[in-house]
């Protein structure tokens, strides 16, 4: 299979701002079922583009815009191939006594500790947990009940949640977007010692599935002898070719595609966000199309993470500048 | 002679109960204070209430203050100096060094293990929660290697004498440990109010801080740089350390910097100079893990640089200390450290540990409900003396509250034997005289990629309110001068 | 050196030239208008205007005009941010932002000074202090002086400080020229007959501490045009504006390594500038004082900014 990818965001700001920092990452892996063979990512600002990589060793870019600016727009797109996997590899429904040794052993802890351990996105205690995974059935089973039973018991509805949302919060609303779906997800998995990590990515939608528009969410288990398998509670899928990841975390704070540090005496700000992922045929010139048009939609919950340069001590400084300043108008 | 001794020393209160410093159990003085005391004994009251209050002008007009915020407005006040030194002898000290020594380079193993291969959990000596469930043990360092291998570069042990007459360390202090400034002004305050004693003992300087301190920073350079450019990084005028700051980087020499004069490009790190961008090798930070850089961290941090830690991953900057060594100074890492010590380092501790009791384990979370009118209940992650709760002052009701308290999370409270601080001579405004106060002991061990260094004195921190166990100077505590004596 | 440092430094450098300046103007033209020789420059309206005019500009409609209300504000109203104290208390905070970089020696006295200023007696102040006040404000300040001048490193935090101090200098000596230049006006008449005469130009002189030195080179009672040749374009008065202008020049000229400034910079404004004051006379200024106090005004505003925007950018 072969995808064309275009991700832009359009960031337009109320007042002037001075300084701001943006990290992105958008790249699909390099793995062994994907291959990105065109990249480009550029912004209205024709800055400079940095590229490092995150704490899970993903690539990231970064924008640091040196004049001020009302408005910036950053365009990534890639040409990309993935192969297509035969969904019965995964299967497997041999309930095995050794796997549930394996996955209580000390040391099968500590190496996975990154993706046993609980943070605050995944939070749920023991006593909440409202799905029992049972040693009779085999790993890979009590993962695809569980995913079926997110997918059944929640309502996919945007607006109602934000990145901030705790397992227990998505709980009591009953409704949410992928990242909620995939935060309980990892949560029940990881407290019946499966390791799981949040994945980020692309959905090729081309069957209307949850998630239009914007980046997906889904969950990597790890399952002993197979490996890492991906679950999408927001479609109640195993995560095959259509599912492009682009990296994993703990929780969508390292997968956040785009964080922002914005310097500036207002927060006001309107941002938008699309994602158009298409299937193309491999003898398609390798040319992205210009064409096509882009329909800005609001994506609130990405905003919580552009968070503002204005804590107390950063105001006290201003106060003191402006007093400086307008010293300076009055005694001149 | 004798009448004016009697009046400095008149309201000291010869307590058995305690480890008295300056006193033997029959009451004379002990051999190394016998001159101090006898050229005390000299003045008079009058002249040490006049030295006092000149020693304090100096610390307030040198601006050597901290800002106390009350409900309307913020006073400066300044962090209350002894004039009457503590004294340790060559051999006692020896000990200590040996010990604190030990124990930094035992945590700097531990911590390198912990973000690698785990060895020390893996082998049941260390339980896996106690790492993962510490708010300040950091995913982003896993992996990671710090320039040099050090983690703590800069320790802060706290130690106390028990009645029995030995040491015993309280913490180890390995985020930012701070108070090496006072030390420094400690010892210029008391030179300059009583030259004249100085000249009867051989104590070691402490004024070889700075320049140790810089060279364990250049020795923890990154790779491929000749001659590192080495910063202080400060939270800014407003933090109460603020003196130390800019004290520190003053005598190393090296710009104190803000995060907003940081800034990091292709994982390079640069400060804005009035010539431009320079780049930045080696930064002692000032500042805490959370918020060192606000695109991996606190995103609200407005006090960091953005990129700071992918640069830091890269080994393109060395960062003083190290982020994410706030688990292992940990209370409750702390009950282990004898096995820690034996475990890397393959020795017996040399300095004692406090036996501490853990409310995560049944057993003993029984015991210290049992017991809590004999025990001393301290909360795992708080600083600076807040959330402590000393069995014996406690009255029935706030008792039962404090079990309340434990049992509800188990997990935040060690609890230990109530350790009977030593106490030491010290000047008291009010009765213009001498009395009988506790003292513990900082001490300050520097770790780097080639050598270490053991600031020989310390922070001897005293609690001036009588009776009290607290020393921190943010619970009403003051200082002394330190002298380690030479041989 | 930290850009963010070297704008504390030159702040640092301003306040405490500002605080000795409106210090020494409220000291000296008020205790000279106690026996100035006409009604006009005794009344005490036209003194505490001038004295709110130089300190903050012309004052404001409805301003209850009393001594003490002035001297407050001027000396110890934390409110405003003209005030002496706050002066003081800028001049202190700039100071803390570059400790690591100043000599202990110099924070000392400016810690010192702070706290004197702010604990001073607002009430002693106002109804029997402003001698001892705005006196022990011109020692301070020459005390810091000496520090800056001989506890520093004469290298670029040196120059900063300078820089500062001499351009706010400039500054105030042109708004003290400036608030003598209207008071010569309104006095007009009586026994001031002309204005070219009037006392109020000894009284500036006064206000500068440049009576003495300017009896010393002209020999005669000052009149408008010798005052201002002497304030503006003598070189070799420490308080004029031109010895300023190449205080100044020399200043920059540590920090810029360019033999020939861009046209646009910091350095080639204040070259410029003193090159153009250099071959000024007296007699083209007298004709038209307000435009060349504005003239100059505007320039000097110019400079600092040209000096923030290509040093102090952090």
């Amino acid at each position: 299979m072969e995808y064309t990818i275009k991700y832009k965001a359009v960031n337009t700001y109320e007042s002037t701002v001075d300084e701001a920092f943006w990290q992105f990452l958008l790249r699909p892996e390099e793995n062994k079922t994907q291959h990105v063979r065109i990249s480009k990512f550029t912004n209205s600002l024709n800055t400079g583009i940095e590229t490092s990589t995150n704490t899970f060793g993903f690539p990231i870019c970064r924008v640091h815009p040196k004049k001020p600016f009302d408005t910036i727009s950053f365009e990534a797109s890639y040409i990309m191939s993935k192969e297509v996997i035969n969904p019965f590899s995964a299967l497997d429904s041999v309930a095995n006594p050794e796997h549930y040794a394996l996955i209580k052993s000390l040391n099968f802890k500590i190496d996975y500790e990154r993706f046993l351990s609980i943070t605050p996105l995944t939070q749920l205690e023991k006593t909440q947990l409202p799905v029992k995974f049972s040693e009779e059935r085999s790993i890979f089973d009590n993962l695809t009940e569980l995913n079926e039973w997110v997918y059944k018991t929640f309502t996919f509805k945007t607006s109602v949640t934000d990145v901030k949302t705790t397992p227990v919060q998505f709980l009591e609303k009953g409704a949410g977007v992928c990242q909620d779906f995939t935060h309980l997800f990892l949560a029940i998995a990881r407290l019946n010692n499966i390791p799981a990590r949040y994945t980020s990515g692309y959905l090729h939608q081309g069957n209307g599935f949850q998630g239009d528009s914007q980046m997906h969410a889904w969950a990597e288990c790890y399952i002993p002898e197979k490996g890492w398998l991906g679950f999408d509670p927001a479609n109640n899928l195993i995560a095959l070719e259509n599912h492009i990841k682009v990296a994993h975390g703990q929780d969508y704070g390292d997968c956040a595609p785009i964080k922002g540090i914005i310097y500036s005496n207002s927060a006001a700000n309107k941002t938008s966000y699309t994602v158009e992922v298409n299937a193309r045929a491999e003898s398609d010139p390798d040319v992205f199309s210009e064409n096509q048009l882009f329909e800005p939609l609001p994506f609130k919950q990405q905003l919580a993470f552009q968070s503002q340069w204005q804590n107390q001590q950063y105001q006290q400084q201003q106060q003191l500048r402006q007093q400086l300043d307008n010293n300076e108008n009055t005694a001149l | 002679m004798a009448t004016t001794q009697q009046s400095i020393f008149a309201s000291y209160d010869k307590d058995p109960k305690f480890y008295d410093e300056i006193f033997d159990e029959k009451g004379n003085v002990k051999k190394v204070y016998q001159t101090l005391f006898d050229l005390y004994s000299g003045h008079s009251s009058q002249d040490f209430a006049k030295l006092n209050d000149k020693a304090k002008a100096s610390f307030f007009n040198q601006g050597i203050t901290f800002q106390v915020y009350t409900d309307q407005e913020a006073k400066e006040k300044i962090f209350p100096f002894d004039l009457f030194p503590r004294i340790i002898d060559q051999k006692e000290w020896d000990t200590i060094e040996r010990g604190v020594l030990q124990r930094s380079k035992a945590l700097n193993h531990f911590i390198w293990d912990i973000y690698h291969d785990k060895k020390i959990i893996k082998q049941g000596i260390v339980p896996l929660d106690l790492i993962t469930s510490s708010a300040n043990y950091l995913h982003q360092m896993i992996g990671v290697d710090p320039p040099g291998g050090i983690y703590n570069h800069i320790s802060g042990t706290d130690l106390i004498k028990h009645s029995d007459g030995k040491y015993y360390v309280l913490e180890d202090n390995i985020r930012c440990p701070s108070g090496v400034s006072y030390v420094i002004c400690n010892r210029t305050a008391l030179k300059r109010a009583l030259f004249g004693v100085f000249n009867h003992y051989n104590a070691h300087t402490v004024t070889d801080y700075a320049q140790n301190l810089l060279e364990i920073m250049e020795s923890v350079k990154p790779r491929g740089v000749d001659e590192p450019n080495c910063v202080v990084i400060t939270p800014g005028v407003y933090n109460s350390a603020y003196y130390e700051h800019s004290y520190l980087a003053k005598s190393m020499g090296v710009e104190l910097v803000e995060g907003r004069d940081l800034f990091v490009e292709n994982d390079f790190v640069y400060m804005q100079t009035i010539k431009g961008p320079e780049r930045v090798d080696v930064i002692y930070r000032r500042i805490d893990d959370a918020f060192l850089d606000p695109l991996e961290f606190r995103p609200d941090s407005a006090l960091g640089v953005p990129g700071l830690f992918s640069a830091y991953k890269k080994g393109n900057v060395c960062l003083v200390n190290a982020p994410g060594t706030g688990f292992a100074d940990d209370k409750a890492v702390y009950t282990y450290m004898p096995e820690i010590i034996k475990y890397y380092l393959g020795e017996e501790p040399i300095l004692n540990n406090v036996h501490t009791y853990h409310c995560s384990r049944p057993d003993e979370l029984k015991y210290v409900l049992e017991n809590v009118d004999k025990l001393v209940i301290k909360p795992v992650d708080e600083a600076g003396g807040y959330g402590i709760s000393i069995g014996n002052r406690l009255t029935q009701e706030e008792i039962e509250k404090v079990k309340k308290t434990i049992q509800a999370s188990p997990r935040k409270y060690i609890a230990q034997p109530i350790m009977s601080l030593s106490v030491h001579a010290t000047y008291i405004e009010e009765s213009e005289s001498f009395e009988s106060r506790h003292v513990d002991l900082r001490t300050f061990c520097l770790q780097g990629a080639d050598k270490d260094f053991v600031l020989k004195g310390g922070l001897t921190r005293v609690a001036l309110k009588k009776g009290n166990l607290i020393v921190n100077s943010s619970q009403g505590g003051g200082s002394k001068d330190t002298w380690v004596l030479k041989k | 050196m930290l850009a963010r440092v070297a704008n504390n430094l030159f702040w640092m450098g301003r306040y405490i030239e500002r605080a000795e300046h409106v210090a020494r103007y409220l000291n000296v033209n008020y205790f000279s208008s106690l026996d100035a020789p006409n009604e006009k420059s005794q009344s005490r309206d036209h003194v505490l205007h001038s004295l709110l005019f130089m300190a903050n500009g012309p004052v404001e409609e409805g301003y209850e005009l009393t001594e003490k209300n002035a001297f407050y504000d001027i000396g110890l109203n934390p409110e405003e941010s003209f005030s002496v104290l706050n002066c003081i208390k800028y001049a202190r905070e700039n100071a803390n932002g570059a400790r690591d970089l100043i000599s202990t020696e110099l924070y000392e006295s400016i810690n010192k000074f702070y706290h004197f200023v702010l604990n001073y007696d607002a009430d002693f102040f106002v109804s029997k202090g402003l001698f001892d006040f705005t006196t022990q404000i011109a020692e301070s300040t020459s005390i810091i002086r000496a520090k800056i001048r001989g506890t520093l490193l004469h290298d670029e935090v040196y120059a900063i400080i300078m820089l500062g101090v001499n351009i706010e200098r400039a500054t105030q000596i042109v708004r003290i020229i400036q608030a003598k230049y209207y008071d010569a006006l309104k006095a007009q008449g009586g026994y001031d007959k002309k204005f070219s005469k009037s006392y109020e130009w000894t009284t500036l002189l006064k206000c500068i501490e440049a009576y003495d030195m300017m009896r010393r080179h002209y020999k005669k009672t000052p009149t408008s045009l010798s005052t201002l040749e002497f304030l503006i374009l003598n070189p070799e008065c420490p308080r004029s504006v031109m010895n300023s202008l190449v205080q100044v020049k020399n200043h920059i000229n540590v920090l810029n390594e360019d033999k020939y400034p861009e046209k646009d910079s910091a350095a080639f404004l204040i070259g410029k500038t003193h090159a153009e004051y250099r071959y000024k006379t007296v007699d083209t200024i007298e004709g038209n004082i307000e435009h060349f106090i504005e003239e100059i005004q505007d320039t000097l505003i110019d400079i600092a900014n040209k000096i923030e925007k290509e040093y102090f950018k952090y």
